[in-house]
């Protein structure tokens, strides 16, 4: 205790450009999980749109897919994407990459931090979308049939809608999910805010103030339920003026870390 | 193929230690997860506006914050603070307090699930509030969250592998398998790996299924 809160250890939080220095960290993690979210949500509804299909060869083998990505450690992915992706690849991503990212996102390690980001999370996503869709009643796909929209019309302007605005919340819980994982990167070798806290704590030359390897990774701690929380208190906000307005209610999706998270808001505070 | 074979083959021994190694965190970490879980979910639905606050507060820590920051604070930190904690514990104590701020959501849901009669019917027939709880809440809100636990299991197991593959560096089935891949340069290691954690989540869900349809109560 005394160690936690010695005022020697916590020095180092507004000495020099320490706290800068995670903060830009930080910066590279919520870049990366926005580029893997854009990335994830059109894959996915494209894998739920295939689930779906009325071939069933077409789904089982978009099923099977989506159930391996799944339920396999994202972590084992990552490291598998970070030996196993062709150097061609790696190389056409350095040179795609746009400049104004920063030097962190530049590095070619990140093209398979990405895909595996992007690969487990389009098929958890997927699973979300499928549910959010087949809770719509029948009804509805056969009235827009007999009015006589075209399979894609039914999807564009009926189905979709109704289905996705019911998976908001799971949505953005799953998001927050992706946003914790992007520190798993860290093991692969890339800049972000875990190196960050790293390189913090075991620098020891020429600096007068030392920080100290706790303190350091539970002000990284912090900045993450900042961000998340914040996160999530936005989407309750949305699903509630949601619910207010639609009388819809959540579906509950198969092996979702964060499903209770969704569950959990739905019943008020206090009954 | 054949290649393929022959590096489980000759490796098995590699490949089922680790295979055990993750059984053995998920079981840890489970235990602790509905110890730690089931207190915070008790605090959170306690007639108290003070106890209330402390679940809410921890379970939005440990539901916001990254597991591999907290295996580092749990680990290095507490290490570097002078206390030696051994991988073990660190292990699975993280994943462990980690999926108690999941768990106690759920029965969190699972006990506001439970019709409020019952507690009412409960407390009229002269049972204390704790046991009310125990014997007439709790019992029905584990039933409505054994889906849910399903899910939770299967997290626990992927998860796993971040205690293996961060900086403890326990034995566990994905360290195994890139010790074997370093040691032959096959990456097949790794398609064995995935054999091994597709192995286990599937015949968790299956289980799940299972208990659903015996025991859950559908609301």
């Amino acid at each position: 205790m005394e160690y936690l809160f010695s005022y020697d250890n916590w020095e180092w939080l507004w000495t020099g450009n320490n706290f800068r220095f995670l903060l830009e960290g930080l910066l590279v993690n919520l870049q990366i999980a926005l580029i893997a979210i854009v990335f994830s949500l059109i894959f996915g509804l494209m894998l739920a749109l295939l689930r779906l299909s009325r071939n069933r060869f077409v789904s089982i083998v978009a099923g099977l897919w989506v159930d391996v990505w799944r339920n396999l450690p994202l972590i084992f992915i990552i490291l598998y994407l970070a030996l196993a992706i062709p150097g061609s690849w790696r190389d056409a991503y350095a040179s795609a990459i746009p400049d104004f990212f920063p030097d962190a996102i530049q590095d070619e390690l990140v093209l398979g931090a990405l895909i595996g980001l992007v690969l487990y999370n389009s098929a958890v996503l997927c699973e979300i979308m499928r549910s959010g869709i087949q809770s719509l009643d029948r009804g509805q796909r056969e009235a827009a049939a007999s009015l006589g929209l075209t399979y894609f019309q039914q999807m564009r302007f009926v189905i979709l809608p109704q289905g996705l605005r019911r998976m908001v919340p799971s949505t953005v819980s799953q998001l927050i999910t992706l946003n914790k994982d992007t520190t798993l990167i860290s093991i692969i070798a890339i800049q972000e805010v875990v190196s960050a806290g790293s390189t913090l704590a075991s620098v020891n030359f020429g600096v007068e103030v030392r920080p100290a390897y706790l303190q350091v990774f539970i002000v990284v701690g912090l900045l993450f339920i900042a961000v998340n929380l914040a996160l999530s208190r936005l989407s309750r906000r949305l699903e509630i003026r949601e619910r207010e307005r639609t009388g819809t209610t959540v579906e509950p999706v198969k092996g979702l870390e964060d499903q209770v998270a969704v569950q959990a808001a739905v019943i008020p505070p206090n009954r | 193929m054949s290649d393929a074979l022959d590096l489980l083959t000759e490796n098995f021994g590699a490949f089922a230690s680790g295979l055990w190694v993750t059984l053995r965190i998920v079981g840890v970490a489970f235990v602790i997860a509905m110890v730690v879980g089931t207190a915070v979910a008790a605090f959170r639905v306690a007639p108290s506006k003070a106890l209330n606050r402390v679940g809410g507060i921890y379970v939005e820590t440990f539901r916001n914050i990254p597991l591999l920051v907290l295996l580092l604070i749990l680990f290095i930190g507490v290490r570097r603070a002078g206390l030696p904690i051994s991988a073990w514990v660190a292990g699975t104590l993280g994943l462990g307090l980690y999926t108690a701020a999941y768990i106690a959501e759920a029965l969190r849901s699972g006990v506001f699930a439970v019709g409020k009669g019952q507690i009412e019917a409960a407390l009229s027939l002269g049972l204390t509030y704790p046991r009310a709880m125990r014997r007439v809440v709790l019992p029905q809100a584990f039933r409505t969250v054994i889906p849910t636990l399903g899910s939770l299991i299967i997290a626990m197991v992927k998860n796993s592998a971040i205690v293996g593959a961060s900086l403890l560096a326990l034995p566990d089935l994905l360290k195994e398998a890139r010790v074997v891949q370093s040691e032959t340069a096959q990456t097949e290691a790794f398609l064995w790996a995935a054999a091994g954690y597709l192995l286990i989540t599937v015949t968790v869900t299956v289980v799940f299924r299972h208990l659903e349809t015996r025991y859950a109560v559908r609301r």
